[in-house]
Parts: structure tokens; C-alpha cells; sequence
């Protein structure tokens, strides 16, 4: 019950997800986390920071600064080069406030992570002006956007890009900063990395040294996806020690817990079990690719550990949640506008991904000899 | 853990407004910015006292640990965006008889201070709160660029309620920390209920904040939560925090009880559900702490008084004058600078309150450690300060 239930800030009451048949048992692939959960790193980490849980980040062991100094030092930077979030959600919405206003908008593909536009809009009151992804391939349309940055406080990319599961290269975005700044020099263009481990290294790099040496770009990490940790609530931005001391400003003091701290330095001593994970993802989700594949689904060239599928010719992605539902597989929210073709399924274990592929054989199957299972 | 962790900040984000505000306000936070005027930023080692933030020093207990080490068995778990909102939202409204609604939860009381000051300060509406008080209020506003109106404490170094009620009309927010921090002192209930009923008549849109941070650690018998209060006046809330008495301060948690519409306006500024929420451990722990019946802060309480007690005879025995006690932690007027005091104290590893303008030349804050950590300090005390001063032996 606890997994179909969660509050509704607005009033503090709890709204409900689409519940599951009595007896049946979740498998969540609905919220890119790592089924896996952290590794053995992070949970000793974890289990010895029980006797400090009364004391402050700064006076705990680690303290929060040396999860900064610990960053830098894996990025080749320096500490005032990296601020801490509670996830890379603080960050967002931090970068969102430091460089938007009503009078500078904010630019985003769409569809894109939701969240910083979002609190843009309805908190900020920031205009949010944004471009389609490719139609074909779902990337990320940089020529499109850039028209629309003119002006702007902030451009938010996300790469790879959720939910399309796309890769942008580092030297389009580094053209495309480029070209921002020719017209718009003040404009800030956050760069969302949370799925960056899973990416393949031929297509993506990060722009971690890029931001480092340029102001107003801020790459933005977080623990919640490959190092699995999305319960723990860590992340940072990183970038040009001008752009980030404006970021540190709104840090709310003391934001990360002390065991998230301690597992987030613990895993970054295990660089291992990251590559174990992606090595894992990379095979289910070639699996699950597949599977679909086979039954005349095709998906984005996914570099993350979710896919997106075009199951437009069967069903929307709300009728495709409430199918799989019925056999206690989650899957992903509505992407609109894409939510009539796509869905977006995240990876879960090989033996949930198993499970899930029956089920979506049995729900995407019969519409495919008839193909007109489409608005039922 | 190196002493120098702080060379960093004293290069980071400190501008004018954080020095204007620390020789108003007493800033001195421990934080990344705003530690900048701090002297050290340690981490406690074994074998060191801390005694300096406030912290209760026996942790949560075994009720609340056993519930983190049962949440991560299997240890998949933390993988997960919790979905614990909803758990930790009830556990607090049923602990005190309200309706999920007039529960807003926060990373921290921090996220709650911050959002009321986001929402109800502005250019025009000013923040008021004693000279000094805990400094998160104060340091945001000043952030976003908001004024802010200090008012004087009396000889007491307790709250002046009337100078409060005058300074504070017409103001957006009032924070009303009581037990106070750093100064310990405390305003009874009814006084208390009086100033916000007279706040209400005569300035019904300045939203009070009654920070009940230390409410746990009162022992004078005229003490009430204005939670009450609160629910019936919609310019009210009461904060409340995990990080004091429950001993988790490192895990995050705070909330705010108030009426629904007020609430409502802070929500936005605040951790939302979902892949925003608050961290797991943390919300397991206070779903589990506050389920617990009274005699856990009862059994903190009469702890803290003990180590109190004998620490407010401690320094009227040396003819230093502590303020009147209703915290874990104590403001004591050892006539000489805080800092000296402090960079004494930590050279014999005993880490003692920053500096709290402007009582910092002659005021420390020490927080209450375990009878068997005071006693450590104090024998550091007696060598910081003097073993008898001459106006002790009356």
C-alpha cells in the first residue's frame, strides 16, 4: 500500500498511483532508480554512521566538505569548484532561481525532465520557451533551440536526455554554448548528467571540464541513478568557481543528511561497482531492447538505463501503464507530447526485465495483427 | 579530518550583506557560505567533546536505530525515491491530533525557516526577530534581499515582548525562537499566547513563526506547545525539528504545524514528493521517533536537566552568570571574547558555540554534552578560564 500511496504537497493529503490486483507484487521499472540499490561500499558507509546520526553534517565523519573535496578531486577540480544539492533536485531548482526571472526565461527541449521548468513556471513565475526533439531520432534539437535563447536566464539540457533516453555530443553543446554566448553572453545552460555512467563513452563525454573552464555552464550529477542511491538525496553542480559561488549562495545550509554523505564517499572509492552496473544495465537493457524489438516495437538509441518506445501504433502510454498494472509492472509516467506513441520503461533487474517482457508481449501483441487497438 | 576544510569557504560567498548581517545578527553559521567568519569547521574525533551546535549527544535510541538497520537489510532500498511522505506526514499528524493538511515537512526546520521567510518577507515587509536568534531566518532574507529588523533582548537577556510587539507591526515575519538560541532563555506559555494574540489584532498579516526547536528540553512549568494557536489562527506556525531532542540532527528532518491555507503558500518552497522528497533514512527515523510515546523526550529531558543543573552551579560558582536555562545548551557570561575562549577550548579538544554578536566579547554558548563529556569540559574550563575567580567563594 505504501507504494501506491504519496502525499500531495498541495494539500498534504496523499493522492494515489494506479493500484495493483491483491496479491501481486510491484516490479518498478517506472523511475530510472538502480534496481540494485548501492553497493556494499555504501551501505557499510551506511551502517557505521548509525552512532553519529545526531550529529550535523559539519561535525559528522566525513563532513559534507569532504563529500566536495572528494568531487573535486575525481573531477580534477577544486573544491569552490562544486556545492552540494539534496539530490540534483536542489540544484535545479537553485540554478533555476540564481539565473531566471520574469524577465529571463528558460529554455528546454521538449521532452525533457520535468522538474526545473516546472518549478520555473508555477513557483518562479519564469517564462519556459521550448523546442521539439528530433522527430525521427528524439535527440535533443539544438538548432532548434537556439532561436528561442535570446535573452535567456537559463537553458536546460539534459544529457542524456530524460525521457528520450538520447545522447547530445560534447561538441554540438559546445558549439551550441558557443553560439548562445555570441548573442547572449550572460545565459546560463545547466547540463544535466544524471544518467551519464550508463551512456556509452562514443557517444557521450562529459562536460564537466568544459564547465570548468567556462562561466555560466554548470554540470549538474546526482547518486540517485547509477551509484543507486535515489532514497539517499545527494547530488552537485559543478563548474567555473564564479558560476558556482553564485550557486552556493542559495545551498540551504546543512542540506545533506550525514548518511548520504558517508555513502557517497564510499562509492566514490569504488569506482568498480559502477562499471559492474553499467556492465548489468548495458545487458538487460540490449534484452529488453530486443524483446520489444521482436515484437515490432522500436525504441531510441538509449545510452541510460530506461528505453522509450514507440508503442504508438498499439496504444497510448496511459493504456500501456494500466495493462502492464494489471500484472504488477510499473512503468513510466506520460511524456507529453509524446504521450499517445511513447512509453518510457525504466530497467530493472534480468529477472524483472524477464517478467516484464511477458507482459508486454501479452498487452502489445494483440493489437499488432489487428494494429488498431489505438484510443480503446 | 584536517582543521583547514575551511580555508575553502572564506573564499566563497561572502559578500557585504553576510558581514552587514553578522554584526547585526550574530551570523556565524556552520555551514559552507556562511561559516566564513567561523573559526573551524571539524569534524568530531574520537576522543573530542562537541559541545558546540546544539546536538543531543546520546542519538536517537534503539527504537529508531533499529528501524534504520531494519530499512536497510537487503539494502536495496536506498535505491529508491521513498514514497514515505505520506507514512511520516501521518505519523506527525496523529502525534498531535491534526489532519495532514497542517503538516508541511521540510529538509530540516532549516527548509521550513527558509520557505516562510521566502513567502512572507518582501522588500517592503520586513523579517523581525530578537538580537541575537538563531540566524537562518535572518541570513535568508538577507539573501534575497529582504530587510531585516533586529530587536533588543533585556537585561535578562530574555525576550521584550512589548519592544517585539512594537518593531513588529506592519512586519511580514516575525521569528519567535523559545526557547531562544543562543541566549537559552525562555518566555512562558501565556506571555507567549498573549503576544500573539495582540500580534494578530494589530498586525493580522505578519505571519508569526514560533520556532519550538528546543520545546523538548523545558522544564518551567508554564509551557505549552502554540501548535493550538496555531491551527486557529492562520497567521501563526509553529516549526519543530528532528535535529534536538530526537538526536538527528544528521538525518534532516523538520516540520512546520499550522493552518492548511498558510501552509499551502510554503509548500512550493519546500521538498515535494516523489523524486524530491526527503531522504529515506531520515524519514524512516522520524516516522519511527515520533511514534514513540512521551517518555522518550521525557527521559532526554530529565537527562539534559541533570547535566544542566550541574552545569549552571558549575559556572554560579565561579561567579559567572549563565542566562536563565530552558535549552540543551547554555549562554554564560565568562567576561572574556567567545573566540578566545574557544580557540582554548579546542586546543584541549572541547569544541565550544561560535560567536554570537553582539554578546561575543564577553558570552559563550556550551552546549550540554553527557554528564560524563561536561565533566571533561569542565575540567578544560577550569584551566581556560581559571580555577576560582574571586567573586566565586561567596
Amino acid at each position: 500500500m505504501a507504494e501506491a500511496m504519496q502525499q500531495n504537497r498541495n494539500g498534504g493529503g496523499r493522492m494515489t498511483r494506479p493500484n495493483l490486483p491483491p496479491g501481486v507484487e510491484a516490479i518498478r521499472i517506472s523511475s530510472n532508480e538502480n534496481p540494485l540499490g548501492p553497493g556494499k561500499a555504501a551501505i557499510d558507509a551506511i551502517l557505521g554512521k548509525f552512532p553519529e546520526a545526531n550529529r550535523y553534517p559539519f561535525n559528522s565523519t566525513p563532513l559534507d566538505a569532504d563529500l566536495e573535496i572528494l568531487i573535486a578531486k575525481v573531477n580534477t577540480a577544486k573544491r569552490e569548484n562544486v556545492v552540494l544539492g539534496v539530490g540534483s533536485q536542489e540544484i535545479l531548482k537553485n540554478t533555476a532561481r540564481v539565473f531566471t526571472s520574469p524577465t529571463k526565461h528558460l529554455v528546454i527541449p521538449s521532452p525533457t525532465y520535468g522538474d526545473p521548468a516546472g518549478f520555473a513556471q508555477n513557483v518562479l513565475k519564469v517564462t519556459v520557451k521550448s523546442a521539439p526533439v528530433d522527430p525521427k531520432t528524439l535527440k535533443t534539437n539544438l538548432d532548434a533551440l537556439l532561436p528561442l535563447t535570446k535573452g535567456a536566464g537559463l537553458v536546460y539540457l539534459c544529457n542524456p536526455n530524460n525521457p528520450t533516453a538520447t545522447v547530445t555530443g560534447l561538441d554540438d553543446i559546445k558549439k551550441f554554448v558557443a553560439e548562445v554566448h555570441k548573442t547572449s553572453p550572460t545565459t546560463a545552460i545547466l547540463l544535466d548528467e544524471a544518467y551519464n555512467d550508463y551512456a556509452d563513452p562514443a557517444q557521450f563525454q562529459t562536460a564537466i571540464p568544459f564547465a570548468l573552464a567556462t562561466p555560466n555552464v554548470i554540470v549538474a550529477r546526482t547518486f540517485s541513478k547509477a551509484y543507486g542511491m535515489a532514497g539517499v538525496r545527494i547530488g552537485y553542480a559543478i563548474g567555473h568557481v564564479d558560476t558556482i559561488r553564485k550557486m552556493a549562495r542559495y545551498r540551504m545550509p546543512y542540506n545533506v543528511n550525514t548518511f548520504g554523505v558517508a555513502a557517497a564517499v564510499a562509492s566514490l572509492k569504488d569506482p568498480q561497482h559502477i562499471k559492474e552496473e553499467v556492465a548489468r544495465n548495458k545487458q538487460v537493457r540490449d534484452f529488453t531492447l530486443k524483446a520489444l524489438k521482436d515484437l515490432g516495437y522500436d525504441s531510441t538509441d538509449s545510452q541510460t538505463n530506461f528505453i522509450f518506445t514507440d508503442i504508438g501504433r498499439t496504444m497510448t502510454a496511459a493504456q500501456f501503464r494500466e495493462a502492464c498494472a494489471k500484472d504488477g509492472i510499473m512503468v513510466g509516467r506520460d511524456f507529453p507530447p509524446l504521450e499517445k506513441q511513447w512509453a518510457r520503461i525504466s530497467i530493472g533487474t534480468m529477472d524483472e526485465m524477464q517478467k516484464a517482457t511477458e507482459t508486454f508481449r501479452k498487452v502489445l501483441r494483440p493489437a499488432m495483427t489487428t494494429a488498431s487497438g489505438k484510443g480503446q | 579530518m584536517t582543521l583547514s576544510r575551511r580555508h575553502f569557504v572564506q573564499t566563497v560567498g561572502i559578500g557585504a550583506g553576510a558581514a552587514l548581517t553578522s554584526s547585526i545578527w550574530g551570523r556565524g553559521r556552520e555551514n559552507a557560505i556562511w561559516s566564513a567568519i567561523e573559526p573551524d569547521l571539524q569534524a568530531v574525533a574520537p576522543g573530542v567533546v562537541c559541545i558546540a551546535s546544539n546536538e543531543n549527544p546520546v542519538g536517537p535510541g534503539p527504537k529508531v536505530l533499529g528501524e534504520l538497520k531494519a530499512l536497510m537489510e537487503g539494502g536495496k532500498k536506498p535505491g529508491r525515491y521513498s514514497n514515505q511522505v505520506g507514512d511520516l506526514t501521518d505519523a506527525i499528524a496523529k502525534h498531535f491530533n491534526v489532519k495532514g493538511e497542517n503538516v508541511l515537512l521540510g529538509e530540516g526546520s532549516t527548509e521550513i525557516l527558509r520557505a516562510a521567510t521566502q513567502v512572507f518577507t518582501s522588500k517592503t515587509k520586513a523579517l523581525v526577530g530578537t538580537i541575537p536568534t538563531y540566524e537562518e531566518c535572518a541570513g535568508y532574507a538577507e539573501l534575497i534581499g529582504n530587510p531585516v529588523k533586529g530587536v533588543k533582548l533585556n537585561g535578562d537577556l530574555k525576550m521584550d515582548l512589548d519592544l517585539m510587539l512594537a518593531q513588529a507591526k506592519g512586519a511580514g515575519l516575525v521569528f519567535y525562537c523559545n526557547p531562544n538560541n543562543p541566549v537559552s532563555t525562555y518566555v512562558g506559555a501565556k506571555a507567549t499566547r498573549d503576544f500573539l494574540t495582540k500580534m494578530t489584532q494589530q498586525s493580522p498579516e505578519t505571519l508569526i513563526l514560533v520556532d519550538e526547536a528546543y520545546f523538548d528540553y523545558v522544564t518551567d512549568p508554564d509551557h505549552e506547545t502554540h501548535v493550538p494557536f496555531a491551527l486557529e489562527h492562520p497567521n501563526v506556525i509553529v516549526a519543530r525539528t528532528f535535529s534536538k531532542a530526537y538526536g538527528m540532527a544528521g538525518l534532516r528532518q523538520g516540520y512546520a504545524i499550522g493552518n492548511a491555507e498558510t501552509l499551502k503558500k510554503l509548500r512550493p518552497w519546500c521538498a515535494p514528493s516523489g523524486t524530491g522528497s526527503l531522504n529515506l533514512f531520515g524519514m524512516a527515523a522520524a516516522t519511527a521517533a515520533i511514534g514513540q510515546d512521551a517518555s522518550f523526550t521525557a527521559n532526554e529531558r530529565a537527562r539534559n536537566k541533570e547535566v544542566r543543573d550541574m552545569m549552571m552551579k558549575y559556572f554560579k560558582d565561579k561567579g559567572m552568570k549563565p542566562a536563565d536555562c530552558q535549552a540543551n545548551f547554555m549562554f554564560v557570561d565568562i567576561g572574556t571574547p567567545a573566540k578566545e575562549f574557544r580557540d582554548a577550548c579546542r586546543a584541549k579538544n572541547v569544541l565550544v558555540g561560535r560567536d554570537f554578536p553582539p554578546y561575543e566579547k564577553t558570552h559563550a554558548r556550551i552546549s550540554l554534552g553527557t554528564m560524563e563529556e561536561m565533566q571533561k569540559a569542565i575540567k578544560v574550563f577550569d584551566q581556560v578560564l581559571g580555577k576560582k575567580t574571586t567573586t566565586a567563594a561567596a
